[in-house]
């Protein structure tokens, strides 16, 4: 059951890391945050599951802008 | 509703590809431009509407350059702990009040863009060309933008010019990036030519465009920030000059106080090549 709760949560994550693999690595961008947008996406994905997880990564996305000081910016 | 609802079940990305459709429909039929000329010109809009992020990021990478040193010096610490380096860097950029140049938000905002543009060439391979008149070439050797890029010989020197201007903006984008990182990065590029090809040719040209943006920003964008290297090689390289004066002899800090007299002794090898070359002429 638990692995079926997971499931979209993973699905996530394999998207980010499709990203990762594919656009991300093509664009030589350091995230000014830590840990970095796609990791941050990952763990919020993990804890918090796929409709509050992609709403946190979003929202840190938007944050990610050059107005934005950046920083130390774990998932809570 | 239920219509709308059908759409975006099927594919997430329907709206990004009728938005790219839209624009590049208006670029054809009212501005009057070719297909492939109104992808150049997408490209260009948007990189345009991208720009006050760009002078953003360049006042900060300005702000950066008076603090690379330091910043050097943290990296060459934690060299092997990539994460402990990272939040260093962090804890410095706070202590500081530096706002770092990076950002994920512009890079990614070019994404929904390259998603539209790849599946409205997709359903111009698909549909049928009363929907979309007029020719699909590019500057007469690319015949189709919307076939696979490998279909034709000009699809290669596509490509060729693809990877050119991908190293080239990879050296731009890069350049704050530690050494390592930076030739990954450039030779990623060659790695991906193998999935591009597969792509339609009208992507690449996408691609190609921004590329050249991101090239023509980092030229402007080099003589408005001063060269970091050169502060501090020279600060490594007085440093043990004047030391060696000072503790050699005791009675130099005199002729240091002089600085045009190493100058000088410097200046008549040059005069006789001067000569040398008077000479040959």
């Amino acid at each position: 059951m638990t692995v079926v709760r997971r499931l979209p949560a993973q699905l996530g994550i394999g998207l980010v890391w499709l990203y990762r693999l594919t656009f991300g690595a093509l664009f030589p961008t350091t995230c000014k945050y830590h840990p970095s947008c796609s990791e941050y996406a990952v763990q919020a994905l993990r804890t918090h599951g796929l409709v509050r997880g992609s709403a946190l990564a979003g929202w840190r996305l938007l944050r990610c802008n050059p107005w934005s000081r950046g920083g130390f910016d774990p998932v809570r | 509703m239920s219509h709308l609802a059908l759409v975006l079940a099927a594919n997430p990305l329907t709206p990004l590809e009728h938005l790219a459709r839209h624009v590049l429909n208006w670029l054809h039929f009212s501005v009057g431009l070719p297909w492939a000329w109104s992808i150049v010109a997408l490209t260009v809009i948007v990189r345009v509407l991208l720009v006050p992020l760009t002078v953003r990021q360049i006042h900060s990478m300005q702000n950066l350059q008076r603090f690379a040193p330091q910043m050097k010096e943290i990296q060459k610490k934690y060299k092997a702990d990539k994460q402990k380096q990272n939040e260093e860097l962090m804890k410095f950029y706070r202590e500081n009040n530096i706002n770092p140049a990076a950002s994920c938000l512009p890079m990614l905002a070019q994404l929904p863009v390259f998603l539209g543009l790849y599946y409205s060439l997709r359903h111009f391979s698909r549909e049928s060309p009363k929907l979309h008149p007029g020719s699909l070439s590019f500057l007469h050797f690319i015949p189709s933008i919307a076939a696979h890029t490998t279909t034709h010989w000009g699809g290669y020197v596509l490509l060729v010019v693809y990877c050119a201007s991908q190293l080239a903006s990879s050296f731009y984008m890069s350049a704050s990036v530690d050494k390592t990182q930076r030739t990954l990065l450039m030779v990623m590029p060659l790695v991906f030519v193998f999935f591009i090809a597969r792509f339609p040719a009208g992507l690449v040209l996408y691609w190609v465009t921004t590329n050249l943006w991101t090239v023509g920003q980092g030229l402007i964008t080099r003589r408005l920030i001063p060269k970091p290297p050169a502060p501090e090689k020279r600060t490594s390289r007085t440093p043990p000059r004047d030391e060696g004066d000072g503790g050699g002899n005791g009675a130099k800090p005199e002729p240091s106080g002089r600085p045009p007299q190493p100058a000088r002794s410097n200046q008549p090898p040059r005069k006789v090549r001067r000569k040398k070359k008077a000479g040959r002429r």
